[in-house]
């Protein structure tokens, strides 16, 4: 019934729509997250950012994006042009692909008195896999294919220490992520976000953070390592390799990798709302609202440590990882399990 | 040169300091103790809650830095070395300069140079001067050389150009004739200290 | 440096306790010197006689206050250089020369090597007790190249000392300065030397000794020189640079062949124009004095040359078929080895009718006397010799070097001198009581020597057919004289105090006629000389003399008979006590004469170097080649003192040099210095490396520069000489080839501070019978030249310049340097 009732999305129509306004909306909220990220980091600062472009330096966006679009796209003599073409790509798609299976706001109907779309269901979500946990994860994981390619193929030491960089922290740290949602997983018995969302509907009190405190620091700390953000931001770290896997992007090419990675900061966000804060609240009115603001909340979170804190070193992060990390997210599943099963 | 300086890592016969950072933490058990203690002393915290209330300041108490460059200019000190100025007497008007070559001997960088001869009126004339601020690297040795305080530094610190030699013949720096009244009495890098007088010892005079 | 050289006649003496070795006889300052200890001076110059203008280098010399530069060394002497009343009058004596002073220290061109800047430091003067109204002096121009600023003089006299002492010309002297008196009241106060320095030098400035505002001097420039603060100057490089812009380049000064040493002091030519231009030239002046070809031409760089490849292949073709090179003296020692290489392996000629003269005489003399070079040079004359003989030579145009050595013997040493000319001359009489002068009729020479052999000679020694020769021009006569007598009269003289009778002696004059036997020497007669009342002369000049030389000039090298008068110097040499010096024609004619086998004439196709040819090479730049010029190019020269000197190029030359012919003609090594030591060994060049040869004075001014020319001396007997024809003197007009002063060749002529014209040159009542300008004809040609009116010429000779080359003046007075000519106004 359910899925008869799902019918009409299911077209190549509905899916193509789908695709189209996802890529149009975050690319335009990766943008912005650029704009959005310099202004805060600003103000962190006591700057005033970017002013000049536009009110506020709203179009900065903007003279960035044609300042990307026209610039020359330089593929260096050596490097294995095929692959170095395709790296960007990889790291945008699999960024878009995830967001595809994330909810962000609640199933409504278009009011009849809109013309044309008027009456259209709007589903919750592009596609509600009943894996959609898994799904997201997996492209999440294989947008790690993006850096390590690009580094690889640039015939560049940085590029090269780029690329190993990520391997190495990518693989790591999709352990911890996965495991710090396999405790919640376990509580709710779903893979769907859909239904992870329903079972936090009772208001604040059902938020799953209260049940798994540990498993959200670290899905939180993950996230930050999976987005390659400070201060795990070894991947292209200036200091150290000069711009790692990007050194030799540019124009529009290393545009798409930021775009990627704005747009991964955006799915780690909508994730941890919907799985740990409750996502969009199915029954309440401003839901959308709500879990608009949850993920604007973990957005401003990942600027505000970018101004405050330091990265750690490689090794840090490896030990951080393996030592810590994943030890207490062993021990919070086997509590976990231990409570379920009690 | 042989590595030898630099193999020797001995830190003990090196002029160095060692801070005392207390010892680091022996073995995996208290390196874990580290991060727990650490992380919930809430030092972390400590620097969230410092750069937001830098952002709150900045946004609410009008505590923005920001200089809007082009359009607003910070004043600068006296002895700020900018682009130099070649000043004029003030009552006649003719220039300082006796071309003594003090400047140009002194100049670090070499970067000064002038033609002198003998003029009409038996005076030593400087018939052409220049500095080249491709090299000049501001230091105000000139200015602090200068006996007549002929060549001292102007306030001019936007240098971009299409061509440097647009600023620095002699002409360029010469206080222009009719912007004598404007001229500042230089009081920078030089200038002669407010108590000279004490200084000197006099000299007496037949007449 | 700081080594005393070893002599005899050496004493002990001890400074500030210290012993150190000093000559016996010389002044404590030149001894401190030697020894490298500091005692101030500012007045005082090495070679010159002490003026006592500054009186700083006051010491105590056992335990008494004296002048350093005119006290001498004793045995055993203790010299203390500071005590505390040596201080205080010294800072005295910088406050007064401070009085007054301009502080204009920031124009001034001395400013950064100035004396009186230094010693104020060194005085510590930093306030000023002393005080007078100042004097208005006005700057003045003394000659074309001077510049004097009084307002900046402190009188200490060293220009006028120098220019009496060393260079001869007494141009300038001390004058009235018209300024105020001083304070009676300072006489109690200030210490004693400093206020009659002050009152000296309160009443004088420097002007022309002439009374004019002129100096109608050689200008030379010593003056310049020497002067310790900014109030002489070339007039040319007044508020050009400041001292301490310039870089000095160690040179030999290119155009005498004094050798004398100079420094380039070269500096960008201005700001737009950034190629390095020579601005002046300076000296070390306490050891060498120049000229003012040495010090004022020094601007005749070749600028256009380029690296012209067809001219350069021209230039191959031309000396594959040449048959003869010509050149002149202007030319290093390296270059004349590749020129006499192109003589050995492409059998060119080498023709130089400049040096082939004295090549020639060389030889004469080197077979006659055993000698490969003459025995003395103008350094040791100036400091050992007291009785000087100039024979043949020009000395105020052909050899600087030779007329300072001249005048500072009879200044210095209390010399006298002998000259013998056909020009008279009215400076050479001015240079001391005790130089004769005999302007002889042309072509006499010979008989010069014979006098002098007569003169000199151990008469057992010398060979009787030349003693019976000169006794033959002896005659006696008895004479009645009156002679003025004093006799002492002893007589008894009544004591009026005492009522004694006393023996009182008293000296009474009279006059007494006598009979005397005088000996005439008709070789005196000859030679223009008062026969009668040179015996006399001669007699009081001999007074005291104990070491005697002789200069030799281009004259003799010219003689019809120079073989026979080589014969006769060597002979001279041998027998009289005489050390001889010769003078080179110009520039390198040693170098060339020592390396080049010169052919006496030139034929078929002509290659010039600096010289008239078929093809050019050209330093001046209007040949066909371009050659780099003497300041362009590193090389050696040899210098009348025997030294061969090493020369460094002062400004950048573009272009070919010989030695990129030399590449491509026969093997050449890579650069002209390569050259250096491979200089014929057995013409006395010792194989040094261009880069090992030494370029410094010591402290007590012996000469480290390069090195000396070895010498052969092989015993030889006396030689044959034959007598002199007396009726060979030319009759008429007669030209002699001689420059002006501070002319030499083409490179001079270039020179924009040498202002001397390409004219001839006659005494002032000879100018006037000429008018402006006259043709003088020769036997196989003829010039146009205006006539210039030498003051200090004397006679009807007069003088035809042959210092540019393209006027073939060589050609025109072909083997000798008098032609009897006709001169036609034009």
């Amino acid at each position: 019934m359910e899925v008869v009732h799902l019918l009409p999305e299911i077209t190549w129509v509905g899916v193509m729509i789908k695709a189209i306004l996802i890529l149009a909306i975050i690319s335009a909220l990766a943008g912005f997250g650029t704009f959005i990220e310099r202004k805060v980091l600003a103000f962190m600062q006591r700057r005033l950012g970017p002013m000049h472009v536009g009110p506020y330096g709203l179009l900065q966006i903007a003279a960035d994006g044609i300042k990307l679009f026209t610039k020359e796209d330089i593929i260096p003599q050596n490097a294995n042009k095929l692959i170095f073409m395709i790296a960007p790509l990889i790291t945008a798609a699999t960024a878009f692909i995830a967001l595809g299976a994330v909810p962000v706001f609640p199933d409504f109907t278009v009011p009849s008195w809109i013309p044309i779309i008027g009456d259209t269901f709007v589903p919750s979500i592009a596609s509600d896999l009943n894996v959609g946990v898994l799904f997201v994860l997996g492209m999440m994981a294989s947008g790690l294919y993006g850096p390590l390619l690009a580094g690889m193929s640039q015939a560049n030491k940085w590029g090269i220490i780029g690329a190993a960089r990520t391997a190495v922290q990518f693989l790591s740290y999709e352990v911890i992520t996965a495991l710090s949602i396999l405790a919640p997983v376990m509580l709710i018995g779903s893979l769907s976000f859909v239904d992870i969302n329903n079972y936090q509907s009772e208001g604040i009190g059902s938020w799953m953070i209260w049940q798994q405190p540990v498993a959200f620091v670290l899905f939180l700390i993950a996230g930050f390592a999976e987005t390659n953000r400070t201060p795990f931001d070894l991947l292209e770290h200036e200091a150290e390799v000069v711009s790692g896997y990007a050194t030799e992007y540019s124009g529009m090419r290393w545009g798409m990798f930021f775009i990627g990675e704005y747009a991964n900061m955006i799915t780690i966000s909508v994730i941890a709302s919907v799985l740990f804060l409750g996502g969009y609240d199915a029954e309440g009115a401003f839901g959308w609202l709500f879990i608009m603001l949850k993920i604007a909340f973990f957005f401003f979170f990942m600027l505000w440590v970018r101004a405050s804190w330091p990265h750690i070193r490689p090794d840090q992060l490896m030990w951080f990882c393996w030592k810590v990390l994943m030890p207490i997210a062993i021990i919070n599943i086997l509590i976990t399990s231990l409570v379920i099963l009690l | 040169m042989s590595l030898e300086q630099f193999k020797n890592r001995n830190v003990g016969s090196q002029p160095y300091v060692a801070l005392d950072v207390g010892k680091p933490p022996q073995g995996g058990w208290c390196q874990f103790k580290q991060v727990v203690k650490r992380t919930f002393k809430g030092e972390l915290f400590v620097g969230l809650w410092v750069t937001m209330k830098a952002m709150g300041k900045a946004l609410f108490a009008n505590d923005m830095h920001t200089v809007k460059y082009p359009f607003e200019k910070l004043p600068i000190s006296p002895r700020y070395r900018a682009i130099h100025d070649m000043l004029r007497l003030l009552e006649s008007g003719s220039y300082r300069c006796i071309g003594c070559g003090l400047c140009e001997k002194i100049c670090i960088s070499n970067c000064i140079a002038m033609d002198t001869r003998y003029d009409e009126n038996q005076r030593k004339e400087v018939s052409e001067y220049t500095i080249n601020f491709g090299r000049c690297i501001f230091c105000g040795y000139c200015a602090e050389v200068c006996p007549e305080l002929a060549i001292v530094h102007g306030p001019r610190y936007e240098n971009a150009s299409e061509q440097r030699a647009g600023f620095s013949l002699f002409d360029d720096m010469l206080t222009p004739i009719d912007k004598l009244n404007l001229q500042q009495e230089y009081d920078g890098f030089g200038a002669i200290s407010p108590n000279a007088d004490e200084n000197i010892k006099k000299t007496p005079l037949a007449y | 440096m700081g080594e005393v050289q070893i002599v005899n006649n050496m004493v002990d003496i001890s400074i500030d306790g210290v012993t150190y070795k000093a000559k016996e006889g010389e002044f404590i300052l030149n001894a401190a010197r030697a020894n490298d200890i500091f005692i101030p001076a500012i007045c005082y110059l090495t070679r010159c006689s002490p003026t006592l203008a500054c009186r700083i280098c006051l010491v105590e010399a056992d335990g008494k206050q004296v002048y350093a530069c005119n006290a001498k060394v004793k045995e055993g002497m203790e010299v203390t250089t500071e005590t505390e009343t040596i201080l205080e009058e010294r800072r005295a004596i910088m406050e007064v020369y401070d009085v007054n002073h301009p502080l204009q220290c920031g124009v001034c061109d001395k400013s950064g090597e100035c004396e009186l800047q230094n010693y104020t430091l060194e005085m510590g003067v930093d306030s000023q007790s002393y005080t007078i109204p100042d004097t208005k002096r006005e700057t003045t121009n003394w000659s074309p190249v001077l510049h004097y600023d009084p307002g900046l003089c402190i009188v200490c006299e060293r220009c006028t000392t120098v220019c009496k002492d060393m260079i001869g010309d007494a141009a300038i002297t001390t004058a009235k300065r018209g300024g105020s008196d001083l304070d009676k009241a300072y006489k109690e106060t200030m210490p004693k030397d400093a206020y009659s320095m002050w009152n000296k030098l309160q009443k004088s400035v420097i002007a022309p000794s002439n009374g004019t505002g002129e100096t109608n001097c050689s200008d030379c420039g010593e003056c310049i020189a020497v002067c310790p603060v900014g109030a002489l100057a070339s007039r040319d490089f007044v508020y050009k640079s400041n001292a301490w812009d310039l870089k000095r380049v160690p040179a030999v000064a290119a155009h005498s062949s004094d050798g004398a040493q100079i420094y380039y002091e070269v500096k960008p030519t201005s700001i737009e124009d950034r190629t390095e231009k020579i601005y002046r030239i300076t000296n070390e002046w306490n050891y060498v004095s120049l000229d003012g070809s040495a010090r004022f031409a020094y601007d005749f760089q070749n600028t256009t040359a380029t690296k012209d490849k067809t001219a350069f292949d021209a230039a191959i073709a031309a000396f594959k078929k040449a048959d003869t090179i010509r050149f002149n003296s202007m030319i290093t020692n390296e270059e004349a080895m590749m020129l006499q290489t192109l003589k050995e392996k492409m059998g060119i000629k080498l023709y130089n009718p400049e040096v082939r003269a004295f090549q020639k005489f060389l030889n004469h003399y080197e077979a006659a006397s055993g000698n490969s070079l003459w025995s003395t040079d103008t350094d040791s004359m100036m400091k050992n010799s007291d009785f000087v003989i100039s024979i043949g030579a020009a000395l105020r145009n052909d050899s600087p070097a030779l007329k300072y050595a001249f005048n500072n013997v009879q200044k210095m040493n209390k010399g006298a001198g002998l000259y013998f000319h056909p020009v008279g001359d009215t400076l050479i009489p001015t240079f001391g009581k005790n130089v004769e002068i005999f302007n002889h009729k042309v072509g006499l020479e010979e008989a010069v020597l014979y006098l002098v052999l007569d003169l000199f000679a151990d008469k057992d020694k010398l060979p009787s057919a030349v003693k019976d020769y000169i006794e033959s021009f002896k005659s006696t006569r008895t004479e009645i004289i009156k002679e003025k007598v004093e006799k002492t009269v002893k007589e008894m003289v009544l004591n009026e105090e005492t009522g004694e009778e006393e023996e009182v002696s008293k000296k009474i004059k009279e006059t007494v006629e006598k009979e005397i036997t005088v000996s005439s020497n008709g070789l005196i007669d000859l030679l223009g000389g008062d026969a009668a009342s040179f015996d006399e002369t001669f007699a009081k000049m001999m007074k005291k003399k104990e070491h005697f030389s002789m200069m030799l000039g281009e004259d003799l090298y010219y003689h019809d008979k120079a073989e026979n008068i080589a014969k006769l110097v060597a002979l001279v040499e041998a027998i009289c006590p005489i050390n001889v010096v010769m003078t080179p024609p110009k520039s390198n004619a040693l170098g060339v004469a020592l390396i080049c086998e010169l052919d006496d004439t030139q034929s078929g196709y002509t290659v010039g170097y600096n010289e008239n040819g078929d093809f050019k090479l050209s330093a001046l730049g209007t040949g066909d080649l371009d050659m780099p010029a003497m300041n362009q190019q590193e090389g050696t020269l040899c210098s009348i003192a025997k030294r061969v000197l090493p020369t460094n190029a002062a400004v950048e030359y573009n272009g070919y040099e010989l030695n990129d012919l030399m590449k491509e003609l026969v093997d050449a090594p890579e650069l002209t210095i390569d050259w250096t030591q491979n200089l014929p060994k057995d013409r006395g060049f010792n194989g040094v490396e261009f880069d090992n040869l030494t370029n410094s004075f010591t402290n007590e001014g012996i000469d480290n520069r390069g090195y000396t020319l070895e010498t052969t001396n092989v015993e030889t007997d006396l030689p044959e000489v034959v007598k002199f024809e007396e009726n060979t003197a030319l009759e008429g007009d007669i030209a002699y080839r001689c420059n002006p002063a501070r002319q030499f060749n083409d490179f001079t002529d270039k020179s924009h501070e040498i202002f001397e014209t390409f004219s001839l040159y006659a005494s002032k009542e000879k100018a006037e019978s000429l008018g402006e300008k006259v043709e003088v004809v020769f036997d196989n040609g003829s010039i146009f030249l205006d006539v210039v009116a030498d003051e200090k010429i004397v006679g009807s000779i007069v003088k035809v310049p042959d210092f540019r080359a393209a006027e073939g003046v060589y050609d025109l007075f072909g083997a000798s340097r008098y032609k009897t000519v006709t001169l036609r106004k034009v």
